[in-house]
């Protein structure tokens, strides 16, 4: 039980997102205090910590058995009591979406701000809806909610990118050293990758566990790539001469 | 091939597709943005020029108005001061000769007045203000017709080319109103309202239908002036019913 235990802590994506996770916190804790209270900063600081903590917290619940029964059971689960995709679909496939699109909004002109709002006010109601009438259990695989999750993620970043090539204020600045651009290049590709992986891992474990697992780790490198992003956001006022000041319209 | 392999291979290729077409959309996006930058920077380029064209050209019609300006207050003025002051000095009378001398003095004032509005300078130390009062006396005196300035602020901090746009404008709508509409009395109001701040120049001439394109091209010409420091440009009229001009500075 102690070795794996210790087996999933130094796992090399557990390690690397606590890492990760450190390094962050260094970073915000160094950052004046007038930047700390700054959406730009304070925004990926939060999605940083929210993500690792939940991934510490997927493992606890993987060697507290009777825990994961106990929520399995409330949820009506008494077929699967192991499983516990209940926590990854509340975390990462609602919270975490509705997480990273706040973030996008924050790059946004306000115009464009309220399709954001849209798109995460009909998430909600979908998500509710899928999960009330039984179509989608919180406890079991959710295709449909990941696949709503992934499109507006990418609606979002396209919003963004179609105000990068329209809009004045960008048109004056070099993308590549944007760390916004960075971050929707970056969503993009881990959402829209990770969907195809959530789609097809559950069939790939059983005919080609190989395949499956090395799916799994592009999985993985993408969650940490955007790990990595939140971190250069964060820790941008630390490098002036790598990347130009950003076109916002947030409001601090 | 068995179809499991089959599954696999298409998962392998839809995969590899979707990055390669999600890296081809962020590439065109770059490319894209690099090129409206180019196109930005040679628009906001042909803007500035233009701009600079427009000062230049607003610099000189100052410049001519100023000396036709100078022309006539040379003849009519000057000229006949000193043809005074000679007619003065001819006199073997003590008194006329004194008479002669203060002429003398006031043609000298008159031409350093004068001299000093030879080249722009004068533009920097006036404020609109005084340039509208003054525009406004000068037409007073001259016996077009009566004039009244209100102000509910001085237009003091003004940069140069959005004093010169406003002075040209100014000077020429004054201009048009003496010239073309024989009025009685000309307005000038500076006030504030939501617009922002704002100078109405009104008279009471004969006035013109505005909707007409004949009538336009020099009013266009103001207009396209005023657009050029970011102001405004508003001209109301009707036959009969005198000219209203708006002019809405920038903010």
């Amino acid at each position: 039980m102690v070795s794996q235990i210790l087996q999933a802590i130094f796992h090399w994506f557990t390690f690397s997102t606590n890492l990760l996770l450190i390094i962050g916190v260094i970073f915000f804790i160094k950052l004046p205090k007038k930047k700390r209270v700054n959406t730009k900063y304070w925004l990926p600081f939060l999605i940083l910590t929210f993500t690792v903590i939940c991934e510490d917290f997927g493992i606890y619940t993987n060697f507290n058995f009777e825990f994961k029964k106990a929520v399995n059971a409330y949820l009506g689960n008494t077929e699967y009591p192991k499983f516990n995709l209940w926590f990854f679909n509340i975390a990462r496939r609602q919270i975490g979406v509705i997480l990273y699109l706040v973030l996008i909004q924050y790059w946004l002109q306000p115009a464009h701000k309220k399709y954001i709002n849209w798109m995460i006010y009909g998430f909600i109601i979908l998500a509710v809806i899928l999960q009330v009438s039984g179509i989608e259990p919180l406890y079991f695989n959710q295709p449909i909610i990941s696949a709503i999750g992934a499109n507006v993620i990418l609606i979002g970043s396209g919003l963004y990118f179609i105000e990068m090539i329209t809009h004045d204020q960008y048109l004056e600045s070099n993308p590549l050293r944007l760390v916004s651009f960075w971050q929707m290049t970056i969503l993009m590709f881990t959402f829209s990758l990770n969907y195809i992986s959530s789609v097809a891992l559950m069939y790939l474990y059983i005919v080609n566990p190989v395949l499956g697992k090395a799916l799994q780790e592009i999985s993985y490198g993408m969650w940490l790539c955007t790990l990595g992003v939140l971190i250069m956001t964060i820790s941008s006022p630390f490098l002036p001469g790598l990347f130009e000041k950003e076109p916002s319209y947030g409001t601090n | 091939m068995e179809p499991t392999e089959d599954h696999i291979y298409v998962i392998i290729f839809a995969t590899l597709f979707l990055a390669g077409m999600m890296s081809t959309f962020v590439i065109s996006m770059v490319f894209i943005h690099r090129q409206r930058q180019a196109q930005n920077r040679q628009k906001m380029d042909q803007i500035k020029s233009e701009h600079e064209k427009t000062l230049l050209n607003i610099e000189n019609e100052i410049q001519q108005e100023t000396l036709t300006h100078i022309g006539r207050e040379l003849h009519d003025n000057i000229g006949q001061l000193l043809s005074l002051a000679k007619l003065n000095f001819g006199s073997i009378k003590p008194e006329k000769i004194a008479e002669g001398r203060d002429i003398l003095g006031q043609a000298i004032q008159e031409v350093r007045g004068l001299s000093k509005q030879l080249n722009l300078d004068w533009v920097e130390s006036i404020n609109i203000n005084e340039f509208i009062e003054q525009q406004l006396t000068r037409i007073k005196t001259t016996g077009y017709c009566e004039t009244s300035l209100e102000a509910e602020f001085d237009l003091i901090e003004l940069p140069k080319d959005q004093k010169l746009v406003l002075i040209r404008v100014i000077q020429e709508s004054l201009n048009n109103a003496i010239k073309h509409a024989s009025p009685d009395k000309i307005l000038i109001k500076l006030h504030e309202n939501g617009k922002g701040k704002q100078i109405f120049i009104k008279d009471d001439g004969r006035g013109f239908d505005s909707t007409q394109q004949a009538s336009g091209s020099g009013m266009f010409n103001l207009k396209k002036r005023m657009e050029t420091i970011g102001g405004e440009f508003n001209l109301t009229s009707a036959v009969g019913k005198g000219t209203e001009i708006t002019l809405t500075l920038p903010n």
